[in-house]
């Protein structure tokens, strides 16, 4: 089911989940497990969750999403979350859900250049 | 609509609102009934009792200037004969206390000062008790009870005027309180992803909540990447200050935006420190100066002096 509310799209290195309506539990459970097996299947070094058109995040999903960012690290790729729309934002900082220490864009074109950046940077050291 | 009916847009007392007040002022229908039973001797004194009532008027500056045209002046005995029978006519209902505030915004447009409609609230009564120890020489007991309804009805009257006049101002507070808010959150854009957000005078929960919003939207219409926020201009810094302060960042952050707050004062760091407000997770620096010079070094940014275009300088640049 998530395959169809979240596709992920693979663009050289890194994996696209462009999040499609609104995400129940389950699907963001199925993005997860998507997202992780992707990753190690295609030896992606970035992922990058585009949540443009969500007008909510709670609690849970907010979980889901660091969880993805901690187990995508673990096996070698940097999540970007981008598109997180301004009501979204001052809504999910007033339930406290400030998703600290992942990487934030404000849309994917700037989630591209961040991962480019970074990945870039890391390849140098 | 007529015109008074205009001015009151929001003055509104509500049915239960006047039987409370009623019953706490112990107003009942003893009073209603006395207050009927003296209709028409009232009629004898009105008139004498408004002569008085604008002779003690006139004879004060500071009333006599309200009432210095002679139509005017005609006008308003008019009127106030009108409310001045309407106390003994019964019936003191919703629409009672729609004219009795309708009067108090009328008082309260021209400007006439609260002391004055209390002293004249006041000479009414004194008087009144007078015309009513007249008339009923032979049964004082029944002047007594009658002046007794009267003076809670008065209070009741005065309640009301003085709530127009209380709200008048809040009203007006509200209006200046807004124009401030507007005026006082801009968000500038100072390089192509570069927002500044000067934040001057207090900051309360919905100050905090506009500037906020304004803020990401303006980070996603000019695709901000950093944000420098200055608090040069805030007097005070408490615990909830800095909690909307570091909600702005966060928020922002979850936008893709870094911030750099800037201009925190000595002695409000102190305060900070000492409330025990940790703001480790932003980014701060001194002032807006070194604020703007990290922001362009975070978003690459070398600004370079032309010695050419502008003379020599003084001072050092580094």
């Amino acid at each position: 089911m998530s395959q169809n509310r979240a596709p992920i799209l693979k663009l050289g290195g890194t994996l696209i989940a462009s999040v499609q309506e609104a995400l129940m539990d389950a699907d963001l459970l199925g993005l997860r497990d998507g997202l992780v097996a992707d990753v190690k299947r295609y030896r992606a070094t970035g992922v990058i969750i585009d949540v443009t058109i969500l007008d909510v995040l709670d609690s849970f999903a907010a979980r889901t999403i660091r969880n993805i960012a901690q187990m995508t690290r673990l096996i070698g790729a940097r999540t970007v979350i981008v598109g997180i729309q301004p009501d979204v934002a001052f809504s999910m900082v007033q339930l406290g859900l400030t998703l600290e220490g992942i990487d934030t864009a404000l849309d994917l074109e700037d989630g591209l250049a961040l991962l480019d950046l970074e990945l870039g940077n890391t390849r140098r050291d | 609509m007529t015109y008074q009916e205009k001015l009151l847009p929001e003055i509104e007392i509500k049915g239960e609102e006047v039987a409370q007040r009623k019953a706490f002022l112990q107003f009942g229908d003893a009073d209603i009934a006395a207050l009927e039973s003296v209709n028409e001797v009232a009629q004898h004194y009105a008139d004498s009792v408004i002569d008085d009532f604008y002779r003690h008027v006139m004879a004060f500056p500071d009333t006599k200037a309200f009432f210095s045209d002679p139509d005017v002046l005609a006008h308003v005995r008019r009127m106030q004969k009108a409310y001045f029978m309407r106390l003994t006519q019964g019936n003191y209902d919703q629409e009672y206390v729609a004219n009795r505030v309708k009067i108090g915004v009328i008082h309260e447009r021209i400007g006439l000062p609260v002391k004055s409609y209390f002293g004249m609230y006041c000479f009414y009564l004194r008087t009144v008790l007078q015309r009513l120890r007249q008339e009923y020489k032979d049964m004082p007991e029944q002047a007594l009870t009658v002046f007794n309804s009267l003076i809670k009805l008065t209070f009741f009257d005065m309640g009301l005027a003085i709530d127009t006049y209380i709200e008048s101002r809040e009203r007006t507070i509200q209006g200046q309180q807004e124009a401030i808010r507007e005026l006082s959150t801009p968000v500038l854009l100072l390089r192509p992803g570069l927002l500044l957000l000067p934040i001057i005078g207090l900051i309360d929960t919905q100050r905090a909540r506009q500037l906020t919003e304004q803020l990401l939207r303006s980070v996603r219409t000019n695709r901000a990447k950093v944000v420098v926020i200055d608090v040069t201009g805030v007097p005070s810094v408490d615990t909830k200050v800095a909690n909307h302060l570091v909600q702005a960042v966060e928020a922002a952050r979850l936008m893709g935006a870094t911030s750099i707050v800037t201009g925190i004062a000595p002695d409000i760091a102190q305060t900070m420190v000492k409330l025990g407000i940790d703001l480790m997770r932003i980014t701060t620096v001194g002032d807006l100066q070194s604020g703007i010079e990290e922001a362009e070094r975070l978003l690459g940014y070398t600004v370079v002096r032309n010695a050419k275009a502008s003379g020599p300088c003084d001072k050092e640049l580094p």
